[in-house]
């Protein structure tokens, strides 16, 4: 049995790969959790129930996918460019950063002061893109390398401010560093009826269909989708690079730095570490596995969301840490890659050699 | 900071400096060798990760540092060959591929060491010592071997036929392959060959500089060897003074948090990620990238 | 004189996918003659070169050498049988030496190479071939007609008993085409059976025997004298020949383009044009002759807005364009085709649609405010298909699926509709099947009638001869001349071609 690549995709075959992807995640993960003596039966049970099992589960994956449509968003439009930027980690915290901040300085309040911190935040995440921007249009720079590098200066940054000195709550000890609180009315308001969901929640999805919309039918998204594929005949038939470079970081890092804020305002209500960690990375895979597309973002957050939310309950019911989640993102990742291998190619049956001298 | 300066504290963080630098180098070497061939290989930080978990692992059931290093290699070429297989083999994006490793590695060696595979807790074990007496008291034998290692990777690369065709490998490969050279398994070699020194590095940074194993114990340094080779223009000399630069940094970094000074920590600790970012910003000196870096080699 | 079948191909057969690359090819090869392939793009030339030199392995079918039968299970193994290939794209490592481009492969039981040696081979090989080429030398400083003779290098280094070259005077000038074909006359005479893949009919007529190959099959295996050129182009393309485009009468009018002074920086050679300015008129036809990568590409890429010259001035229709962007020179009505159609014009995973609407997206005629109007753009898709002849498509078919003739009508399409004022065309017939060819020059001197002034480069000075009405010869960066195509000969652009200077 050969494979060789096919001519055009078929939609079945396609489904097919898809689904065994789906099966060879699930097996994958069971082979891990198996590998520490757990039992995957009860690990998937648990994560099912904390994911799906209730209306309060259920509420729970969609905020926990919050964020993740955000941070996805932010990579799926970089990554329809060919834009490898790996800097959603550092932007959500530079937004987060960069909200707070504004809500300190302005002394905002109400919901005026909502919205101009979710200004403030989505604005801070722009600008850091907009400085792994700059290094890749004007100094040649690889964006991969910058926002990685980035990433870590701005986890420092953070550090740094919440030293007691500065931001850091008094009473606090090294290894649990937080901020003050924001004020009450500053807490995004929760969804009437799914009481874990924020306003966040909302502004993401209306932010998807915005951001497909820009994507599929815009000018600027003909031209990202288009660098992305040639970028050498897209420059040659005039777009500007640079400025369609700066475009797209300005508006990876606004996504991601509004997943920051918003999950400053709407979750933690403080600025920690370890409530921002994470969701930059993870926003990649979702993005990845989406295909970049904004609706395959959605689909693979709310995925992600459901895998997070469940992982609390893994860890309460089934006793597996919860950071099998992550171990099964990566897990997920490389199952949706090789389904997208798989789904270019076909499989022959071996022709008989009939040549004869 | 002025205390910094004196004869003392210099020789403390030239020999900090060279002890940081060991890993960082022979990652940078092996992956260097991998990036010659084509290859970006970008799971750099989970391969350490992996091979630092790895080395804590055993180091600490079965108390044989050498027995560690032997596996931390052994984990740094699973993760190549796997690495190989998506890219060489099946020909994914080298970018994808590597950062999907990397976030794999991530999450299991996290998942275990909560699960405890090694052990109830966080288990410490003795780190390995430099040498106690003599001319070279308070140098690691690893470190001599990271030196020695570039001009040898330098030799390989200029001076051998299969460096030629190694290097043909990252500028043309339908050259070697029109020829009959097998350039799947000359690929597959280069990345066994960058995850085995990668491999090695991680567990010499594990049993080195630590007692224990900690969530993201690599903290970055990972990238910074990919940062280290793109500094060095793919030229092994400048990628030593690049990774000597870097650790140069940390030491001073790690020094002034013990010595005090009146910069912050935190900036200290973030000069290295700072200053590659101006240095490449800067210097860019006319690429010696080679030219099929990153392009999965296909027949025409 | 008994005659000895040093190669015969039975039956051979390949197919990709659904593609039938080669179909029951049956033919043989004697020793030392000089065998021509011929056949137009797509017809299996490279595919059956490929099979031959173990690069792929066939579906089906038989290859003996020397009346056995072998089978190649790596391009290694068709090496070591003594068969060696020029492929027409170079495979040569630019970074490298030429003498290290010649040994690598080789010497695979040593550790180090012995360069000595190897040295000595190479200047052995050159002297018998009559050449100068210095061993240590970066590929990258050599012109693209010497890298040729590096790869002919390339392949005697080997012992060869069969020599397989595509499209081997591509590159070369007229001078050295004719040097080329003494050398292979030389090895003949020892022995050495050659395949040449060419499509030049003075080259293909001067060989022993021809195969024709259309559509992956052998349709026949003729000697030179049994057939005129006219009947062989008919046994190519499977039908009559369509006419050849010819220039036309077409009133000249106001200067548009005007050059004066530029100089270009290029990998090898600046592009520099001295003496007096060099203007295009509406109506007029430039052509630019030269093997490609002497200075061409520069020249033109100061037309298009890819490149901008450190001196001197560009005016279109008056306006200073020297420093001006690809967007400002589409604005002012200048369309641009350029070399590689896949690489620079179009986007393969884009749809007609999509394609035709490059540098267009952003006009009133395909936009409404900030969003793409798709209704728009299948219109001009749609448009564009009917009158350039694009065929079997529609304008959600996806680029890549198109053939070459056809994407570069689409290109074409799109280019014309903007050069108002200027069309740049950059080898735009190659690698296309006849038809094409001839309904893509039809389309230029359209062009040209229409008002737009036309600076047209091609590799062919047959077809500028044919089209165009003044020609500028490109020799190492320079224009070594303008002529009139009306009078001009090809022997003349062949010496200018060649350094000599008008």
């Amino acid at each position: 049995m050969r494979f060789v690549p096919r001519s055009e995709t078929a939609p079945a075959w396609t489904a097919f790969c898809y689904g065994v992807a789906l099966a060879v995640f699930f097996l994958l993960s069971a082979l891990v959790v198996l590998s520490v003596g757990g039992s995957p039966g009860k690990a998937f049970a648990a994560l099912f129930k904390g994911s799906l099992g209730t209306w309060n589960a259920v509420g729970g994956t969609l905020a926990k996918a919050t964020p993740l449509i955000l941070t996805g968003l932010s990579a799926a439009i970089a990554y329809r460019a060919r834009i490898w930027s790996i800097g959603q980690e550092g932007q959500v915290v530079f937004g987060a950063v960069a909200g707070y901040g504004a809500t300190l300085w302005f002394g905002l309040a109400g919901p005026f002061g909502i919205a101009v911190a979710l200004l403030c935040g989505a604005l801070g995440g722009a600008a850091l893109g907009l400085v792994s921007g700059v290094l890749e249009a004007r100094f040649r720079v690889n964006v991969i390398i910058s926002t990685v590098l980035l990433n870590y200066c701005v986890g420092y940054l953070l550090l740094w401010l919440l030293q007691p000195g500065l931001w850091g709550e008094v009473g606090q000890t090294i290894s649990y560093q937080q901020s003050a609180p924001v004020a009450d009315s500053l807490f995004l308001p929760a969804i009437p009826g799914l009481s874990k969901v924020h306003l966040g929640g909302l502004v993401a999805l209306v932010l998807t269909i915005a951001v497909g919309i820009l994507i599929g039918r815009t000018r600027l998204g003909f031209e990202i989708r288009g660098f992305g594929l040639n970028p050498r005949a897209m420059v040659a038939r005039g777009v500007n690079a640079g400025a369609l470079i700066l475009a797209v970081m300005a508006i990876s890092g606004a996504l991601s730095g509004l997943a920051g804020i918003g999950q400053v305002l709407g979750e933690s209500h403080r600025l920690r570490p370890d409530a921002l960690a994470g969701f930059g990375y993870t926003g990649i895979v979702v993005a990845l596995i989406g295909r970049s597309s904004a609706v395959g973002t959605l689909i693979a957050a709310l995925f992600f969301g459901a895998l997070a939310a469940g992982g609390l309950t893994m860890k309460v019911m089934a006793d597996i840490p919860s950071a099998l989640v992550t171990a099964m993102q990566g897990i997920a990742l490389i199952s949706f890659l090789l389904a997208e291998i798989a789904s270019l190619y076909q499989p022959v049956r071996p022709v008989r050699d009939g040549g004869a001298a | 900071m002025s205390d910094l300066f004196s004869t003392t504290i210099l020789f403390a963080i030239l020999i900090a400096a060279l002890k940081m630098a060991t890993p960082l180098l022979i990652s940078a070497l092996g992956e260097l060798v991998a990036q010659r061939a084509g290859n970006w290989n970008m799971a750099v930080e989970g391969t350490m990760l992996t091979a630092a978990y790895a080395a804590y692992v055993v180091v600490v059931l079965t108390g044989s540092p050498a027995l560690a290093l032997g596996v931390a290699i052994a984990a740094g070429l699973v993760v190549a060959a796997v690495n190989g297989f998506l890219t060489v083999v099946l020909k994914l994006d080298q970018f994808v591929a590597g950062l999907a490793l990397n976030l794999l590695a991530s999450g299991i060696t996290l998942f275990w060491f909560r699960a405890g595979l090694q052990g109830k807790g966080t288990p410490t074990f003795a780190s390995l010592s430099p040498i106690s007496e003599g001319p070279f008291a308070g140098l690691y034998p690893m470190t001599v071997f990271a030196f020695a290692l570039a001009p040898l990777i330098w030799w390989f690369l200029e001076r051998t036929r299969p460096g030629l065709e190694l290097r043909c490998l990252g500028e043309n490969p339908e050259a070697l392959d029109l020829r009959g050279v097998n350039v799947r398994r000359g690929q597959m070699l280069a990345l066994l060959f960058a995850g085995g020194m990668t491999g090695l590095a991680g567990g010499f940074l594990m049993l080195a500089f630590s007692d224990r194993f900690v969530p993201d114990f690599t903290g970055g340094r990972g990238w910074l060897v990919v940062v280290a080779i793109i500094a060095g223009n793919w030229r092994p000399g400048r990628v030593l003074a690049a990774v000597l630069f870097f650790a140069a940094l940390e030491a001073l970094a790690v020094q002034s948090r013990v010595g005090g000074s009146f910069l912050p920590e935190q900036l200290l600790l973030a000069m290295p990620y700072l200053l590659s970012l101006a240095l490449m910003a800067l210097f860019r000196s006319k690429s010696l990238e080679p030219a099929a870096l990153g392009i999965p080699y296909r027949r025409r | 004189m008994k005659t000895m079948k040093l190669l015969e191909v039975y039956r051979l057969s390949k197919r990709f996918g659904r593609t039938v690359a080669n179909d029951e090819l049956t033919f043989d090869v004697l020793k030392g003659e000089l065998h021509c392939l011929f056949g137009e793009n797509g017809a299996g030339k490279s595919t059956l070169s490929a099979c031959l030199t173990g690069f792929h392995k066939p579906d089906s079918g038989a290859i003996m050498l020397n009346g056995r039968e072998v089978v190649f299970a790596t391009p290694a193994a068709a090496l070591d049988a003594g068969i060696g290939i020029c492929r027409q794209h170079f495979s040569l490592v630019e970074r490298f030496t030429v003498l290290e481009n010649i040994v690598l492969g080789t010497e695979r039981e040593h550790l180090r190479f012995d360069l000595a040696t190897a040295r000595a081979r190479v200047a052995a090989l050159c002297e018998r071939l009559g050449l100068t080429i210095d061993p240590d030398a970066p590929v990258a400083m050599l012109a693209v007609g010497e890298r040729q003779w590096v790869e002919i290098l390339k392949a005697l280094y080997h012992e060869v008993r069969l020599l397989i070259l595509d499209e081997p005077t591509a590159v070369l000038t007229p001078a050295e085409s004719a040097r080329l074909f003494a050398i292979i006359d030389r090895l003949r005479g020892d022995g050495l059976a050659v395949i040449l893949i060419s499509h030049k009919l003075t080259e293909v007529m001067a060989t022993d025997r021809i195969t024709v190959l259309r559509r992956g099959r052998a349709v026949a295996t003729v000697r030179p004298a049994e057939v005129t050129p006219v009947q062989l182009t008919a046994l190519m393309m499977g039908e009559e020949p369509p006419p050849v485009p010819a220039r036309t009468l077409r009133h000249k009018g106001e200067v548009v383009l005007e050059v004066e002074g530029i100089s270009v920086p290029g990998p090898r050679h600046d592009f520099r044009l001295e003496g007096a300015p060099l203007a295009v008129r509406s109506g007029e036809i430039l052509g630019l002759a030269g093997v490609a990568g002497n200075g061409q590409r520069e020249f033109l890429d100061a037309l298009t807005g890819l490149a901008r010259p450190t001196q001197g001035t560009v005016r279109l229709c008056g306006e200073d364009m020297t420093s001006a962007s690809p967007a400002r020179w589409m604005a002012a009505g200048a369309g641009s085709i350029p070399e590689d159609r896949y690489a620079e014009a179009m986007i393969g995973e884009f749809s007609i649609a999509e394609n035709v609407a490059l540098g267009w997206h952003r006009t009133a005629r395909l936009s409404r405010g900030p969003f793409l109007s798709r209704a728009r753009m299948a219109d001009f898709a749609r448009d564009a298909i009917e009158r350039f002849g694009v065929k079997q498509a529609g304008p959600k078919t996806q680029a890549r699926a198109l053939s070459g003739g056809n994407a570069q009508r689409v290109v074409a399409a799109r280019e014309i509709a903007r050069a108002r004022h200027l069309l740049v065309a950059n080898q735009p017939a190659r690698g296309l099947d006849i038809g094409a060819v001839a309904f893509l020059y039809g389309e230029i001197l359209r062009a040209a009638e229409a008002g737009a002034a036309v600076v047209l480069a091609s590799e062919e000075a047959e077809d500028l001869l044919a089209v165009a009405d003044r020609i500028a010869v490109f020799f190492k960066g320079r224009i070594m001349g303008v002529v009139d195509a009306r009078t001009a000969s090809l022997a003349e652009i062949g010496a200018m071609m060649a350094g000599r200077a008008a």
